[in-house]
């Protein structure tokens, strides 16, 4: 029997759409290296925009099928990688994080809602998925991420920049190593947008395909700063359900869409706790609050995290939860919520900014 | 200046549109005291001039004239208006 043309294969994979990207994943050049045996062996590399997609398994399931249909065809070798892509077309190349490809804050409005515990856990999911990960502390004042990492060192410093200190598989910076004891940061507002700022020039932060920037709350000047002085792939909004904290968690979002950084969504954390004694699941903070401001506001929801001893214990002992108990229901909240993360941020690496011609 | 965006629309823009339009603190006045562009009548030559374009984030553009002056953080959104 004939085998198939390549363009036969490529016809076949197109009607594979990218439910993010709402396009064919041949037309998004996802589809690389692909050969045709003369016994109709079918084999090609399916490039990802990120490894931590949520459909991954149904692309690789959906491309043997569309393959394995077409006459001809004796075996069909589907090879999964992925190549996350920088977010924006830069008008220059610029000296701000030259080798970091995506940019995601993840910021919140008010404080006391998890905020650094989700970037923790979000950058430990990103990097456990395999893209190399960043996690930039940008709270100033209360820096959690040395704690929460059991990262507690002073950084290196090679050819004039700090070296980011490496733990769980990522790169950390935080201003709790540069001013590390009980001793406070007593900052004015214009030294904070300074020292965010050199974290970002002054830290070898090398290439890296996820750089998530845990900032204050507040919708001041680090928040400002970090949005003036980077091209923000997005910002994640981190919330509990309760009123009095959506409703500040809104207006964090209302500031970065004045600032034209894309929202990448809401997350809700402490959504519920399972009583370990009853086994009753238990609404402290209400229920749902996110979701409903996500609707709403007209973006994504990502995802909802229980309130769980383990979480909090974990943060306390300086291991991520979704490294130290990758199967409690924490984890796996975690998980989900930087798949979404991930594929909203791949959606932005198609836009443009506009394209500015001095003469 | 030329800006082409995201949804294919082109807009030029002269030096001097740019400088008349400056929404920074000195030029457009704040707390209810007037800013120098709404006290003066004519600008030099220099100060019509661009000099160089810097991206804010991905909100802005901050333009610098020969003068010197180099306050002015317009908005795409502003620079969109100003297209007509």
């Amino acid at each position: 029997m004939a085998t198939p043309s390549s363009q036969q294969v490529l016809d076949a994979l197109a009607t594979i759409k990218d439910p993010d990207l709402g396009r064919d994943v041949v037309s998004l050049g996802m589809i690389k290296e692909l050969e045709v045996t003369s016994q109709g062996r079918v084999s090609f590399t399916f490039e990802l925009t990120t490894p931590a997609c949520p459909v991954r398994d149904r692309f690789k399931s959906q491309a043997e099928d569309a393959v394995g249909e077409l006459a001809g065809v004796t075996a069909v070798e589907v090879r999964m990688t992925a190549n996350v892509r920088p977010a924006f077309l830069r008008p220059k190349p610029s000296e701000i994080l030259p080798g970091v490809k995506q940019t995601i804050a993840v910021a919140s409005g008010k404080g006391g809602v998890g905020k650094s515990t989700v970037a923790v856990n979000l950058a430990a999911a990103l990097s456990k998925s395999g893209a190399s990960v960043g996690l930039l502390d940008a709270d100033i004042y209360g820096p959690s991420v040395p704690a929460m990492t059991g990262s507690r060192v002073m950084p290196q410093q090679a050819n004039g920049h700090l070296l980011p200190i490496e733990a769980h598989g990522m790169k950390l910076m935080s201003f709790g190593h540069l001013n590390p004891g009980d001793q406070p940061t007593i900052y004015r507002g214009p030294m904070v947008g300074k020292a965010i700022e050199a974290m970002m020039v002054q830290v070898d932060w090398g290439r890296l395909d996820y750089l998530v920037i845990d900032l204050p709350p507040g919708t001041g000047d680090a928040s400002l700063t970090l949005a003036q002085a980077v091209p923000l792939t997005g910002v994640a909004i981190v919330c509990t359900p309760q009123d009095v904290a959506t409703e500040i968690a809104i207006k964090a979002l209302q500031m970065f869409r004045k600032l034209n950084v894309t929202p990448l969504g809401l997350i809700e954390n402490m959504s519920w706790y399972v009583c370990p004694s009853c086994g009753h699941r238990h609404e402290i903070f209400s229920h749902g609050g996110a979701e409903g401001a996500a609707k709403r506001l007209g973006v994504p929801f990502l995802g909802a995290i229980p309130l769980e001893e383990g979480i909090r214990q974990d943060a306390d002992s300086g291991t991520p939860v979704v490294i130290s108990r990758p199967e409690s229901a924490g984890a796996k909240a975690f998980v989900e919520i930087a798949s979404q993360v991930a594929a909203r941020t791949s959606i932005q690496s198609f836009r443009q900014l506009p394209v500015i011609n001095v003469h | 200046m030329e800006i082409t965006w995201e949804d294919g629309a082109r807009g030029e823009y002269t030096g001097e549109q740019l400088r008349w339009a400056c929404p920074c603190a000195e030029c457009r006045g704040e707390a209810g005291a007037p800013g120098r562009l709404s006290r003066v009548k004519t600008l030099q030559d220099d100060e019509l001039k661009i000099r160089d374009v810097t991206l804010v984030g991905q909100y802005a553009l901050q333009i610098a004239f020969e003068s010197g002056h180099a306050t002015g953080i317009y908005t795409f959104s502003l620079l969109r208006r100003l297209m007509q």
